[in-house]
């Protein structure tokens, strides 16, 4: 637990814990700070060691959550030191407190070049580090080319080339037209042969970018990747450090695959075929085993194989064999396992023609939806939605619905914009629609738009036969002592225009149901009274002949 | 646009031992952020899964004795990828301070950010050898002491010539 001699910093850090509330600790950091200022306001008189300690102090300040606006400048000053530690500290810090829009970082572009073309490796190291973190547009004018060579220099050590290659990423992730990359194929296929594997993930991290921009320069990669994929697979020659838990370096192997995504074909039926053998060993040849970290390393690559099986559009026997793997997943306790396997679920229906294979598993799912586990219960809705046709749509409405009322508020909105939909979309008739878009304004009307009453109403006005049933319906949930304000909204238009068909039964008299809409009004805001008194107006224009009483009762409301 | 977007651990109490952004956030949006995912993610319980789903974003989250590791990631990312960076991690730090624990990252901090800056750059996985980590944070390590020890011998030859 030894500070390295920083006593100052470990002094300070033991004060703030030691202050027994938050009053204390901002008496103290607010100390701590004047101090800090002052003694920079003097910096002759400070020493490297000083303005490091100080300089960490101000991060440590800051991850507390307080401002530390003045240190940026300090910390980026320290860059130019001369010596490692303060360096160190400067480019850390910056790279902690900074981002891309600060605009005094452009004051140390010459220094970061410096130290990037110089023959200083860990200065070397530093930089990269930093502009890979948080290097901008300017950075980019000024330096892609030195990192671009450094990355391909053979005379660059493996630690130097790793980071050049994840700096040359950012800068061109986010600079494109900046960082020049004409021919750089040539180059990628050449970092593919690396033999480090740390240089070779970078590497394929920085193709990933660059194939998502641009496939088709990069065709002569394809071929590579696989070769690699199928060594680290077969964990052929693969050294001692990089394996993890017994799986060839995972992060290389997700990497590759990834890569693989960007491609829309592979047109070699060699390397096709070569391909496909990996991914059906490694779909079919993944054990559960008791070690969490070796199984979730080995499912990280399975799940990115399945990504893979889906984006080249294997054929209906291979795609089967996923959802069966997946329908094992949704099942099993592991709540990870049926996380990823609910959401691959959901993947699979937007590529493939296999919803009839998945629609088997539609139990489990549901149970899913009611699972203690938000994020769980959340896949599940989605794929419940994305598997939903006419043939279970009311089945899985209704289940929704029934989710509905215990369901916390965060997924209400979704789960009732998803049950609407699906409601609208795949209704076997109206009036099962009519029946649950009020019962989803019942349960969740804070969270049904006006849009979806809207819809109702049109539907019920342009279908005579669902026109009674819609009135009677609305008077049933009028009928209870609690009423949402958006039911008292299509309630009133619904028995405005419609009411008079149900006059015959008992209790729907034009002035029973103009009472019962009355009742309502002092309850509501401003938006449903218009629709309140049209209601009034209507119901009156209906009665033949005129109620002399009722119409009476209704024109003192509106004069 | 970075793969990870930030990197946070918090203590259960909700104290902030490390935050890295590889995604551009203001100072105004990091308190946000730190704020909100903290209420999200301490509440969750121990058998849950360790995937969050927020803001249009998913974090991955691993709870080590007192301290939560976070990585947040776009929504089609990795994620037991991902887990397995934060393991990486602390599997490095267990080797660096011989069994870590949150009083190591806490007097230690400045530790704990360079040797997250051997294993992520830009939110991408750097190196997946531990050995070669904690090999080049050795290295930096005895290039600080040297240049202390040389520090304290000049300045002693100074201090004494000032007098």
């Amino acid at each position: 637990m030894t500070m390295h001699g920083m006593r100052g910093l470990s002094v300070f850090i033991s004060d703030v814990r030691n202050c027994q509330n938050k009053d204390q600790e901002r008496l103290r950091i607010d100390k701590e700070l004047g101090n800090v200022r002052n003694r920079f306001k003097n910096e002759k008189g400070l020493t490297p060691y000083e303005k490091k300690k100080y300089v960490w102090k101000m991060l440590y300040i800051y991850m507390l959550g307080y401002d530390v606006d003045f240190g940026h400048m300090k910390a980026v000053s320290l860059i130019s030191a001369p010596k490692y530690p303060e360096k160190q500290v400067g480019y850390i810090v910056t790279s902690c407190l900074l981002n891309e829009n600060h605009d005094f970082l452009r004051l140390a572009i010459n220094t970061v070049r410096n130290d990037i073309i110089g023959r200083n490796e860990t200065f070397q190291c530093l930089a990269l580090t930093m502009v890979g973190n948080i290097g901008g547009r300017e950075f980019a004018e000024s330096l892609a080319p030195d990192v671009q060579k450094l990355l391909l220099s053979s005379s660059c050590r493996p630690l130097v080339r790793k980071k050049a290659a994840l700096c040359l990423l950012r800068l061109y992730r986010k600079n494109p037209d900046i960082v020049n990359v004409d021919g750089w194929a040539d180059r990628m296929a050449q970092l593919l042969d690396e033999r480090d594997l740390g240089v070779l993930t970078s590497s394929m991290s920085l193709l990933v970018a660059l194939v998502s921009n641009n496939h088709e320069a990069y065709w002569s990669c394809l071929p590579k990747c696989v070769k690699i994929l199928e060594r680290l697979a077969r964990n052929q020659d693969v050294p001692q450090e990089y394996t993890y838990y017994g799986i060839p370096s995972p992060w290389l192997q997700v990497k590759t695959m990834r890569v693989l995504q960007y491609f829309p074909t592979i047109e070699d039926p060699y390397t096709r075929r070569t391909l496909f053998e990996v991914l059906q060993r490694i779909l079919m040849g993944t054990d559960v085993v008791k070690n969490v970290n070796k199984n979730n390393a080995s499912h990280a690559v399975l799940f990115e194989a399945l990504a893979l099986v889906m984006h080249l559009d294997a054929e209906k026997e291979m795609m089967s064999q996923c959802v069966a793997l997946l329908g094992k997943f949704i099942a099993v306790r592991e709540p990870n396992i049926r996380y990823l396997g609910l959401e691959n679920m959901t993947r699979m229906l937007m590529v493939t023609d296999v919803q009839e294979i998945i629609k088997r598993h539609q139990a489990q799912i549901i149970t899913s939806l009611k699972d203690p586990d938000v994020s769980i219960r959340r896949r599940a809705l989605d794929l419940l939605y994305g598997m939903c046709d006419v043939t279970n749509a009311k089945d899985i409405v209704e289940e929704l619905l029934q989710y509905l009322s215990s369901a916390d508020f965060t997924m209400r909105e979704e789960l009732s914009l998803k049950a609407a939909i699906l409601a609208e979309k795949f209704a076997p008739d109206l009036s099962w629609y009519v029946d649950v878009i009020l019962q989803l304004i019942d349960k969740a009307g804070d969270f049904i738009s006006d849009d979806i009453w809207f819809r109702v109403v049109q539907f019920v006005t342009n279908n005579d036969d669902l026109q009674t049933y819609a009135a009677a319906k609305v008077k049933e949930y009028l009928d209870k002592p609690a009423v949402h304000e958006t039911m008292v909204k299509v309630s009133a238009y619904i028995l405005g225009e419609y009411s008079h068909l149900l006059a015959r039964r008992p209790g729907c008299s034009p002035k029973e149901i103009f009472s019962l809409l009355h009742e309502k009004l002092p309850t509501v805001s401003t938006t449903t009274i218009p629709i309140l008194l049209s209601a009034y107006a209507k119901i009156l224009m209906h009665i033949h002949p005129p109620d002399q009483e009722l119409q009476s009762q209704i024109w003192a409301i509106f004069f | 646009m970075s793969v990870i977007h930030f990197v946070l651990l918090i203590s259960r109490q909700g104290k902030v031992r490390l935050t890295k952004w590889y995604s551009t956030y203001s100072k105004k949006e990091r308190t946000k952020v730190i704020r909100e995912l903290s209420g999200v993610i301490l509440t969750r319980g121990p058998k849950l899964c360790n995937f969050v789903e927020w803001r249009g974003l998913k974090v991955v989250y691993k709870r080590y004795a007192s301290l939560y590791f976070c990585m947040c990631i776009d929504p089609d990312g990795n994620e037991l990828e991902i887990l397995e960076i934060i393991h990486h991690y602390v599997e490095v730090l267990d080797r660096y301070f011989g069994s870590v624990c949150e009083l190591d990252l806490i007097y230690n901090f400045h530790k704990a950010y360079y040797i997250l800056d051997e294993i992520l750059i830009s939110g991408e996985f750097q190196e997946p050898s531990k050995r070669s980590i904690v090999r080049s944070v050795a290295a930096q390590d005895s290039l600080v002491e040297t240049a202390k020890e040389q520090t304290g011998s000049i300045s002693n030859i100074l201090a004494q010539a000032a007098k």
